[in-house]
């Protein structure tokens, strides 16, 4: 249990503006980061298998990913590559 | 499960139901979490924006990939500070090409030992009237000045300073209540 001293309502004040909010689309990145995942992981699956779906991926990897459903997001995208071996 | 449910739940539960595959669960724990972790990026660290977007996405991956690693679910505030802190220390030694630790790491650890009461006086801030988070936050979160708040929230601008006094001192009311004190605890 963290114990914080209650009677220094100038320390309190100073507590709550320690923690100003995260960028929001750095929050809503990382939320989205399952389902970017798991639509990636299905998306893997499916290009072993489809020859033009792979095809696509191969000549415009941040559109294929969008019509998946999946934000390209520079981190995805990398991630993407990587394991559609691109 | 919604989103605006699972606000109230405890660090332990918004855990169990994140390995249950709750994306609403998710949400939330990435919310609960985000600010800091980028406190310790950017006030613990000093990171650029850069550096800190890059440790801040990488914190809440290794969080998502190693959540089942975690042997007790209500630790899950230390463990997060553990990852970001080592994260933010391989980001150093990365840039530096040498082990940096020593040097660089002065003064982290207190600062993170602050932003762990700045989260303590966070929850026990979720407990206080909305209008009482959103004037706090706001004016020392948000750094807004008393007109942006008055505009926002439909107060009038004379009235705000007022308000934040009163609702500081709610506040230190609830940090001494010790019902609140239990709040992380499940059960």
């Amino acid at each position: 249990m963290i114990r914080v001293p209650t009677n220094d309502i100038e320390l309190l004040a100073r507590r709550i503006g320690a923690l100003p909010p995260a960028p929001e689309g750095w929050v809503a990145a990382a939320q989205e980061l399952p389902r970017a995942r798991a639509g990636l992981d299905d998306l893997v699956v499916r290009s072993g298998g489809d020859a033009q779906l792979r095809a696509r991926l191969v000549a415009d990897l941040e559109s294929a990913l969008a019509e998946s459903g999946i934000s390209p997001t520079p981190r995805i995208l990398a991630e993407a590559r990587s394991r559609l071996e691109l | 499960m919604g989103l605006q449910a699972s606000t109230s739940l405890t660090d332990k539960s918004l855990v169990e139901r994140c390995r249950a595959g709750d994306d609403a669960a998710w949400n939330e724990l990435v919310a609960r979490f985000s600010r800091y972790v980028y406190a310790i990026c950017v006030q613990g660290f000093r990171f650029s924006t850069h550096d800190a977007e890059d440790v801040f996405q990488d914190v809440f991956a290794k969080v998502y990939e190693q959540l089942g690693r975690l042997r007790d679910d209500g630790s899950i505030r230390p463990w997060i500070a553990q990852l970001t802190r080592r994260t933010c220390i391989d980001r150093l030694r990365g840039a530096r090409e040498a082990a940096t630790e020593d040097v660089e790491l002065a003064g982290v650890d207190d600062r993170i030992a602050e932003l762990d009461e700045a989260l303590a006086v966070r929850e026990t801030m979720a407990t206080l009237p909305e209008t009482c988070q959103e004037i706090l936050d706001r004016f020392f979160a948000r750094d807004e000045s008393y007109r942006t708040i008055g505009e926002a929230l439909e107060l009038p601008p004379g009235t705000i300073a007022s308000r934040i006094s009163r609702c500081l001192e709610k506040l230190r009311a609830a940090m001494e209540d010790p019902v609140i004190d239990r709040r992380p605890v499940d059960g």
